[in-house]
């Protein structure tokens, strides 16, 4: 049996003054979650430019002169641009692809078990179980000289550590596409794709026109918010890049870390300046995800 | 198309369709399957597929117990991640639950709803290079109740978000008629809203459970190497070259997300 709630006469009015207990949790996630970032941000910029921090000699734009006039930067962001995208286009594809092709399977039967398992490993857990995979050594690489493809373990291609960043391509987008396949199959249902599909097939359309232009197009935009937040994890992740990926370029997060952690203090402002460099970048892909959302009315109160 | 090709194309694809996600599920079954095979491989040189011994002896010695580099340590640091992951996900909850109702009825609400994705805009290790600083000044760097801190300001931001859409009009319109009967706060969340809550609330605390179970940069940067969680300990058993230990700490990670996962299964589907 389902309820519903008496509507409120007043349900157009504007909403009442927040009680009391509401706005103390407000003040309380302002204190402990906003105020700290807004404070780091804050204190890391100041470092920056001379004016906070160990090395403070005063106003000067040297740190960001140097760390912008730097290959290493551009290389870094560049490749951690280029993985996320990549991982994003092979986790939202393949999850697309999944929840088209094996929607029940997804609700029952073996697979709709399976399916949760990749959701349960930790990038430092994925890191480890991607070099066992796919290292010279790896898994793969013995299937590889076992069936006669390779001759020696020197033979087998490099997967990890490489210059394109497979390994930490390939382990990112397979624990990112067990979430989009289910992502997808249930925004099958609450989009009621089925319904448009089968209204284009009635007007006429081929199947390959309904999966193409009907089906494709619902399901990406309705999950392209998620997409661009997988965008910005993946930009920012740490574990899987330290381990599967080269000394250089590094990705954005390994590069800041490492800078941070030199025993080289003059390296210090320098990871603070790609920490808001990476924090400017990520706001504005955050800014485009929520500007979708808002668009399909997804911020509204319903 | 003619009717009965449609009907043998629809028979060969069902069992089309049931290979292809047998061999999905064995994808997805495969790595935690190779984690549990290297807790308990014991030599497996290059190109063997199968180890060629397999040995008890690291579980035995995590189930032991006490104090070392061995495997040993890893119940304390099971206990400890557990704790600070409980302690996360049940404080991240209760605030985020309330803050999103504040939010979600605000007439601001998606200026203050840019707030919560606040702790977003950071990767948990840029945002521990910014706030060591912080945690260091006010005494919080190395000390569990820092890194629970660190870890439930990501958690809470996270709460607030998923809390954001279950703040509707209809919820209010209970709210209202509760207050109109004479209804007090305590009563209203105790009678009405933590009873219609319950699914979104346990749902809420498993993830963000899993945020702090998972963390690893933040834990380390603010934690500062006092405070040991598994994460923490797969990586150093990996640069040791330990890969035994390394196998064991990576299963008792993924042991409490398995589970969690299998009983909210249901829910996941429901809420997600």
């Amino acid at each position: 049996m389902t309820t519903s709630a008496p509507r409120s006469s007043k349900s157009d009015a504007p909403p009442p003054a927040p009680p009391g207990l509401e706005a103390a949790a407000f003040a309380v996630f302002l204190a402990v979650a906003v105020l700290p970032i807004a404070a780091s941000l804050a204190y890391s910029f100041l470092y920056t430019i001379g004016l906070a921090g160990l090395l403070q000699h005063g106003l000067t734009a040297a740190t960001w002169v140097t760390v912008l006039s730097s290959r290493e930067l551009w290389k870094s962001l560049g490749l951690s641009v280029a993985v996320a995208a990549t991982v994003c286009a092979l986790a939202a594809g393949g999850g697309l692809l999944l929840a088209l092709a094996l929607r029940r399977q997804l609700s029952r039967g073996p697979l709709s078990y399976a399916i949760y398992l990749p959701l349960a490993l930790p990038g430092t857990v994925a890191a480890f179980l991607g070099f066992q995979i796919l290292s010279p050594a790896g898994l793969l690489s013995r299937l590889a000289y076992r069936l006669g493809v390779t001759g020696s373990l020197a033979a087998f291609p490099a997967l990890t550590n490489d210059r394109w960043a497979i390994g930490i391509v390939a382990t990112e987008a397979g624990l990112a596409l067990p979430f989009f396949a289910l992502l997808f199959a249930q925004l099958y249902e609450s989009e009621r794709v089925a319904d448009f599909d089968a209204l284009s097939r009635t007007l006429g359309a081929s199947r390959a026109q309904s999966f193409w232009r009907v089906a494709v197009p619902l399901l990406l935009d309705a999950g392209a918010s998620n997409v661009l937040l997988l965008f910005v994890a993946a930009l920012g992740a740490y574990e899987v890049p330290l381990l599967l990926g080269r000394q250089s370029p590094q990705m954005l997060s390994v590069l800041a870390m490492q800078k941070f952690q030199r025993f080289d203090l003059s390296q210090k402002p320098q990871a603070f300046v790609i920490a808001i460099l990476y924090t400017a970048l990520s706001l504005g892909v955050i800014q485009r995800a929520l500007a979708h959302r808002r668009r399909r009315g997804r911020l509204d109160l319903r | 198309m003619p009717r009965d090709r449609v009907a043998s194309r629809r028979r060969l694809a069902a069992p089309a369709a049931m290979l292809a996600a047998l061999a999905v599920s064995a994808l997805c079954a495969l790595p935690p399957a190779l984690l549990l095979l290297l807790s308990f491989t014991h030599g497996w040189p290059f190109p063997e597929i199968w180890p060629r011994r397999l040995r008890l002896d690291l579980w035995a010695a995590v189930v032991r117990g006490g104090e070392g580099a061995g495997g040993g340590a890893l119940g304390g640091v099971f206990l400890t991640s557990l704790a600070l992951s409980c302690a996360v996900g049940t404080i991240a909850t209760a605030v985020a639950y309330v803050t999103a109702k504040h939010i979600a009825y605000h007439r601001l609400r998606e200026r203050l709803l840019l707030l919560a994705y606040a702790p977003f805009v950071m990767s948990p290790v840029v945002l521990g290079v910014a706030l060591l600083y912080l945690y260091l000044r006010l005494g919080l760097a190395g000390s569990f109740a820092g890194v629970a801190l660190a870890q439930i300001l990501f958690a809470a931001g996270y709460g607030v978000v998923f809390f954001n859409g279950f703040w509707n009009r209809e919820k209010r319109d209970y709210e209202e008629l509760v207050r109109t009967l004479g209804g007090g706060t305590g009563q209203l969340y105790a009678r009405v809203l933590l009873p219609l809550s319950r699914d979104a609330l346990r749902l809420c605390f498993f993830q963000t459970f899993l945020l702090s179970w998972f963390q690893y940069g933040l834990t380390l940067l603010i934690g500062g190497g006092a405070v040991q969680t598994l994460p923490m300990k797969v990586f150093d058993y990996l640069f040791e070259a330990n890969l035994g230990y390394a196998a064991v700490a990576g299963c008792l990670l993924v042991l409490p997300p398995v589970a969690l996962l299998w009983v909210n299964r249901r829910l996941l589907w429901r809420i997600g």
